[in-house]
Formats: structure tokens, sequence, C-alpha cells
């Protein structure tokens, strides 16, 4: 939990859309507390949700850009049927 | 307002040191999830990258200033946080902290470093915890004001 008292911000917002649901998330900190703790979909081996969620500890740890957590989100968002908008797209892929 | 043994006690002995710190562009959802996963209800508002405190946000913020007047829970923090320059240093006795957060009507005091950066956070428990007598009379001191006009300029109570 201590890794959480660092973020790490990205340079544009994501806006994820569900049936009475809307996420804005625009740090990796955010990102991963989304992954972990409000998504559609459990977790698994090989899913993007799951390698969304190591891309962002490895940005939060600062071995990483923020923007690959972002794309790795933006990924993990698609699988789980959100619509995803933001200006750049999945940059960073 | 206390004995001399309260005194004795520095900020520093009773604070929490383990600080979550959000920017002023991060948005209502976002901190209360980042409260929903570290069970802080109040956490202090820093510059990125610069780390200079601006103020602090609270759980009753969010449900009081952006919840119940039927705002977005996009709204940035900038919007609706306590813009607080009061702050107390790690040297301070809890005699002074006990008395900002008696004076401000506060439970939460951010500890702030010479950079005023954070370095810890001072709740009203943790006066209570290592002093019941002192904490008992900042409770009773809240309880006994009228809701207020006097507060500080630039402040607004923060009873989470």
């Amino acid at each position: 939990m201590s890794g959480l008292t660092q973020d790490r911000l990205w340079s544009e917002a994501v806006i994820l859309e569900a049936p009475n649901r809307v996420l804005r998330v625009q740090s990796t900190r955010d990102a991963f507390l989304c992954l972990k703790n409000h998504w559609p979909l459990p977790d698994g081996d090989g899913s993007a949700r799951s390698e969304a969620l190591a891309a962002c500890d490895r940005v939060i740890e600062g071995q990483d850009e923020p923007d690959v957590a972002r794309a790795a989100f933006i990924r993990a968002a698609e699988e789980a049927r959100f619509a995803v908008h933001s200006w750049t797209g999945n940059e960073g892929a | 307002m206390a004995g001399p043994e309260d005194k004795a006690i520095r900020v520093r002995d009773v604070m929490t040191r383990q600080v979550y710190t959000v920017s002023p562009t991060d948005t209502a959802q976002s901190v209360a999830r980042l409260m929903k996963e570290t069970g802080v209800g109040a956490l202090p508002v820093e510059v990125p990258g610069v780390g200079t405190i601006l103020g602090i946000v609270t759980d009753r913020d969010i449900l009081t200033s952006v919840v119940a007047q039927g705002l977005s829970t996009s709204t940035a923090v900038f919007e609706f946080m306590t813009v607080a320059a009061e702050s107390c240093e790690e040297g301070d006795s809890i005699l002074l902290a006990a008395q900002k957060l008696h004076d401000l009507r506060i439970r939460q005091l951010v500890v702030v470093d010479e950079k005023r950066h954070a370095a810890g956070i001072i709740a009203l428990a943790d006066v209570i915890r290592v002093s019941p007598e002192l904490g008992g009379l900042v409770l009773d001191g809240m309880s006994r004001h009228e809701p207020v006009n006097q507060q500080l300029e630039g402040m607004s109570p923060c009873l989470a």
C-alpha cells in the first residue's frame, strides 16, 4: 500500500463509459485503483486487466513512463467493453 | 488547556507519517477511490511535481460540496478543497496542534516540513490517544461552538 503514496499523472485523461457509469481517470494510481476495485471483469492470467495492473505497478515504482500505464489501461477498458473516450487515443502502446 | 506532561509530547511523536496526497486537478471520484482504498478520510492537496501543500480535501467535502450540490463526480479538487494556510510542524507541541484543531474546528491538520511539503498528518484521534483529557477539551470546544462565521479567511471547517 505504501506505493500508493506516489502517483504519476497522465498527459491526458481517459473517460470510460458503461450503462449508468462514467469513470474519469487521469493518473496511474487512480487507474490501478479502478482496475483493482471497480472493474467489471475478474482478473485472470494474460488478461489485459492483469497486464494493465502490472504496468501501473511499474510506473508507480518509476520503472516506466506514465503513458505506458495509460495505454495498458485503455486496452483493459476495451477488453471490459467500456466505451473509451480520449483525444489522443492509445498512445504509448 | 493541559498539564505539563502534555507539553512534552511533540507532533512528531503522534502523527501519521504515511501521507497520501492528491493534486488539485484530481477529481472527486478519484479522491473517493483513494479514500476507499486507504481508509483515510482527509488527504492533503499538493502541487504536482513541487510538493507544496495547498490545502486539504475530506470525504465530507465530497459529500457536501459535490454530491449534495449536484455537481459532477468529475469535478476537480481545486473547486471544492479547503484552501488552508494552517498547518503545523513536527516539532510543535501537541498542545499547539490541539489549540489549532480547537480554534479552527477541524479534525485533521497537515504536518509540513521547512519546504512546506507534507511530512505527516495529525488527527484529533491522535491527540485523544495520547492525551484523552486534551482531546476531550478540543471535542468539547467544538460541540459548544455555534456553527461558525468566525472562521479564518480562506478556511472552511473540516468536520469529517
